[in-house]
């Protein structure tokens, strides 16, 4: 009862995870991500210790088909586990294990891995890949939450009762620098990824002034000064 | 705008970081906790290089005063700059630049630093400070918590005249693992502690679950099997 992406932008080399599930807090299990190395998400029955060591071999140099067979030989219960490895050149390899809840499944595709478990169907990854591949233009962060949007529309996760509602919901972008570009969360919510495009939304308009008062605090503005600005402009209806 | 408690359990030698502020999506700083390693925060206008330097600092060895000193000479802007940095055993550093805004400062000790800016003034540190103390055999993610519970009780952000809402709030825990015990986030929200509050005890009911099926999927009951025990309990209980 999950479905993420990870994904790798062609055009900026930025890296970036997409995810939601019922679990709550599924950001804070999501730390399989570093600038200049590569991306592992384990899911399902996650094995929390699969995605740093992934991310270390990665950065050491290793593909993602190593790494998978390394993670394979360290873990008697691979089998439960769904993980997904990409590159920093977007190299990918994906493993659904046969003990997920099923349905679960992965595809890969050019530069990501769309892939998830107890989900309505094999159709919710397709719309998935669909929903990233939609707009390839726009900002990584904007096409992983397409992405996870699509699936999510396309039935997303189900329980003993049909759907299952999404309670928290992450996407998590880097760049070359080490502290993470985008790192947006909802953590329990009715209505997660709902939640969660409010929140990107709402913080790619304070993207730029939070990056700049602290590479050039000689010259920042309040942020009490910002926010009367961007509400004024708010209320023009510019934003 | 924002206040803070970083923390070091004696007892575990856990490592965390509390923290709210009026800014949005705070958690995405909180990048600076590596198990048996050490703690940090950097605030106020961030200097968002410092968290990875001041780890790979500590690992080396270099103490806390050290690291310090290293982050003042790497950056031209220092001054500007809020920082709590904790190492494996407890030994804590604060610093306060002048030219951090608002009411500003820090207390450091033993095993914490309580620090904040923009802060309706010096009575909020200590009030942080005295959360984190006031129950020191607790859980870290309960003390830290306390912590700015009790900063926001004493007032938390803005000025005497007009205080000021947090709107995102900040958990997270390590202990001996290269993943987090605890990592929550509110990164929206009208009033994000008490929303932090409300996530951390839906998470402690989860938080056993989470790990077991994980070390142990074979003998995992479903998560929608697992909450309705959890509903039935609830209303089993007047």
């Amino acid at each position: 009862m999950t479905y993420s992406i990870i994904a790798r932008c062609p055009r900026t080399d930025r890296l970036g995870i997409g995810i939601t599930t019922y679990s709550i807090a599924v950001g804070g299990r999501s730390e399989g991500i570093r600038a200049n190395a590569g991306i592992c998400k384990t899911q399902a029955f996650t094995n929390r210790a699969n995605d740093p060591i992934a991310v270390d071999l990665l950065a050491q140099g290793y593909t993602p088909d190593y790494v998978m067979r390394a993670l394979a030989e360290n873990d008697s219960d691979h089998e439960y586990r769904q993980i997904a490895i990409l590159d920093r050149d977007g190299n990918a390899a994906a493993h659904t294990g046969s003990g997920t809840r099923s349905w679960s499944g992965h595809r890969i595709g050019d530069g990501f891995v769309a892939f998830g478990n107890v989900l309505a169907g094999a159709q919710v990854v397709e719309a998935i890949a669909d929903g990233f591949a939609f707009d390839p233009a726009a900002p990584l962060e904007f096409r992983l939450l397409a992405a996870l949007e699509a699936g999510r529309d396309a039935g997303g996760q189900v329980g003993g009762e049909g759907h299952l509602t999404e309670r928290s919901a992450a996407i998590r972008v880097v760049a070359h620098p080490d502290y993470p570009d985008i790192d947006v969360r909802v953590d329990l919510h009715p209505q997660a990824l709902t939640e969660l495009r409010r929140v990107l939304q709402e913080f790619k308009l304070y993207e730029v002034f939070y990056r700049e008062r602290g590479r050039k605090p000689r010259e920042a503005i309040t942020q009490d000064e910002f926010v009367a600005r961007l509400e004024k402009t708010r209320a023009e209806g510019r934003v | 705008m924002t206040f803070t408690v970083i923390g070091h359990c004696p007892r575990t030698g856990r490592l965390g970081i509390g923290i709210a502020t009026f800014s949005i999506t705070v958690g995405m700083y909180c990048n600076g906790v590596k198990s048996r390693t050490g703690v940090t925060i950097s605030q106020a206008f961030v200097n968002q290089s410092n968290n990875a330097l001041v780890l790979r600092l500590l690992e080396q060895g270099f103490s806390p005063e050290a690291v310090m000193a290293q982050l003042a000479a790497n950056d031209p802007d220092h001054e500007y700059r809020q920082i709590g940095i904790i190492d494996r055993d407890g030994r804590a550093v604060g610093y306060t630049g002048p030219k951090t805004r608002g009411w500003s400062g820090h207390k450091v000790g033993p095993g914490y630093v309580a620090c904040g800016n923009g802060l309706v003034g010096s009575h909020v540190v200590e009030a942080i400070a005295d959360g984190f103390m006031a129950e020191p055999d607790a859980d870290l993610e309960h003390r830290l918590l306390l912590g700015i519970e009790a900063g926001r009780a004493a007032g938390g952000q803005g000025t005497k005249q007009r205080g000021k809402t947090e709107r995102s709030a900040a958990l997270v825990v390590y202990s001996r693992y290269t993943y987090a015990d605890i990592d929550l986030r509110v990164d929206l929200h009208e009033s994000a502690i008490e929303e932090l509050r409300r996530i951390w005890l839906e998470y402690k009911k989860f938080e056993d679950f989470y790990r077991d099926r994980s070390r142990n999927p074979r003998t995992a009951v479903p998560q929608e099997v697992f909450a309705a025990r959890l509903r039935a309990a609830a209303e089993a209980t007047p």
